[in-house]
């Protein structure tokens, strides 16, 4: 046993052996701490993972709600833009409505003797109807109202009130069958999209064509075709106008160009309001393009008003010293026009007689005494007429 | 004006008169004096396509003579719109042209004191 003590192999293999179990429970230690990190690392990462999700989750929610949030900021810009609009339109709209007004009267009461001014009020009138149709198309897209008309009128003038909106006026040709009148609500809103059209057929077709309007009744309504002898518009051209003129709901004014192009969605805009249809998806038989606004009975009428009651007196003119000859007139009815029918009594006013061979008193006919005394007035207006006229130049046959 | 919100009256005239002339030149006053008394011709027909102005003309100068004046009186429009369509209707015959009275020459101021009191005599 000593010898076996005193063995150092046996102390070799002790040491060993000691080295060994000390290594394996170290290695088992070390096992463990590991199994444990990995298993608290598996779970960190679930959490993680459930974190990220999470995170995910709100970032999409946040994101839409930013897009929903920027939606509304435009919408609302676009809507106080819009609301703007129509307040600085509303007030363009009455002064050019007011200006057409003072040219009128202008024109008609004072200087419509004189060709030449008169020549020039039409020019400056022709520049205010266009000034305020860009304005009501302005007021149109911005959902505000074109005016209001207090009577319906003819078709045919509605037609010839949009043909008067546009630059090129003269090149439109209007041939009308029908003798029906636009109730007064839609008079501005079809004489606005037929303005537009119209700006399209004669800007986009030859210059010097003409551009027709055919007006014609159908059995749901009234048509009127344009009809222009342009190049006609490519396939792309024609969505973008029939998605314009087919909108239902209100434009946005931002997506419309630069230089805006208004034309097709003013009418669309103004035919989803009052309820026609416009399209303009056919060739023109001239090669261009065709519109067409079709009016339901619903804006018609066939009761024309009664034209306004004629209030203005003779219009005396400047440049036009006397008034002219008011000699006895008999009204005998009226007009198809409303307007009072008159007659003059032929056999009651002599022909114009020479100067010299005027007659001082003028003989009494024994006619009833209606005519006698019709006589004397004439004799008294002539009269007067003749001494006022300071002008010697008028008044013989042969002028 | 009405309030905001409110549609506001358009009361301008709804067919401008550069539409009705067609933008064409306008014939100087002397053409067609203001007093120059104008009639429809006999046995006129109405020229198909004729704008509602020039019917309102027709109607109006069917009855008698009428001043150039009082045609675009009737009409509502500027007198020398009223004559150039008078004028086209002249040229193409529709129309007879007559000159007014011819000017007084300077009458004597008894003459028509006389025809004054004739009148207040007939008439007070």
């Amino acid at each position: 046993m000593t010898s076996l003590m005193k063995d150092p192999l046996l102390w070799i293999l002790l040491g060993v052996l000691i080295a060994a179990v000390l290594a394996v429970m170290l290695a088992r230690r070390t096992n463990l701490a590991l199994r444990k990190q990995n298993a608290d690392l598996q779970a960190s990462q679930g959490r993680l993972e459930a974190e990220r999700q999470r995170l995910a989750n709100e970032s999409a929610t946040l994101r839409s709600e930013h897009d929903r949030d920027l939606a509304q900021v435009r919408s609302d810009a676009e809507e106080e833009t819009k609301a703007a609009l129509r307040t600085w339109m509303r007030s363009l709209q009455v002064l050019a409505d007011e200006q057409q007004g003072v040219i009128s009267d202008l024109a008609r009461v004072k200087y419509g003797n004189d060709s030449e001014i008169l020549a020039d009020f039409m020019t400056i009138d022709h520049t205010n109807s266009q000034f305020g149709r860009r304005a009501q198309g302005i007021a149109a897209l911005c959902g505000g109202w074109l005016g209001r008309r207090d009577r319906a009128a003819p078709v045919l003038d509605v037609a010839r009130s949009a043909q008067g909106r546009i630059k090129l006026f003269d090149r439109v040709r209007i041939h009308s069958q029908v003798n029906v009148a636009v109730a007064s609500t839609a008079v501005e809103p079809v004489a606005v999209v037929l303005a537009e059209l119209l700006d399209n057929a004669t800007n986009y077709s030859a210059p010097g064509t003409p551009v027709e309007i055919n007006i014609q009744a159908v059995p749901t309504g009234v048509c009127l075709i344009v009809d222009d002898a342009g190049l006609g518009i490519n396939a792309e051209e024609k969505d973008r106008a029939s998605a314009l003129l087919n909108t239902q709901g209100p434009v946005s004014i931002t997506s419309l160009g630069s230089p805006p192009r208004v034309g097709f969605a003013v009418a669309g805009v103004l035919a989803a309001r009052y309820g026609f249809k416009v399209s303009v998806d056919s060739v023109s038989p001239y090669g261009g393009v065709r519109a067409v606004i079709l009016l339901p009975e619903s804006l018609l009428t066939h009761d024309l008003p009664a034209p306004e009651a004629e209030n203005s007196p003779t219009t005396a003119s400047e440049g036009s010293p006397s008034s002219p000859v008011t000699a006895p007139v008999a009204i005998v009815g009226t007009t198809a026009g409303g307007l009072p029918r008159r007659r003059r009594a032929v056999a009651v006013v002599p022909p114009a007689p020479s100067p010299a061979a005027e007659p001082d008193p003028v003989p009494v006919p024994e006619h009833s005494e209606v005519t006698a005394t019709a006589t004397r007035l004439t004799a008294f207006a002539r009269g007067t007429v003749r001494g006022r006229d300071t002008t010697t130049t008028e008044g013989s046959e042969n002028q | 004006m009405s309030a905001p919100g409110e549609e506001a009256p358009v009361s301008s005239e709804l067919v401008r008169s550069y539409v009705i002339t067609g933008g064409r030149r306008l014939p100087s006053a002397d053409d067609l004096s203001l007093h120059m008394l104008v009639t429809l011709a006999p046995d006129r027909e109405l020229p198909l396509g004729a704008s509602p102005e020039v019917r309102a003309i027709w109607e109006l100068c069917a009855g008698g003579y009428l001043a150039v004046a009082e045609v675009a009186a009737h009409l509502g429009l500027p007198v020398g719109v009223a004559r150039l369509l008078l004028t086209d209707l002249a040229d193409q015959g529709h129309l007879l042209r007559r000159s007014a009275p011819p000017p007084a020459k300077s009458e004597s101021r008894l003459v028509i004191e006389k025809v004054l009191h004739g009148l207040q005599s007939l008439y007070a």
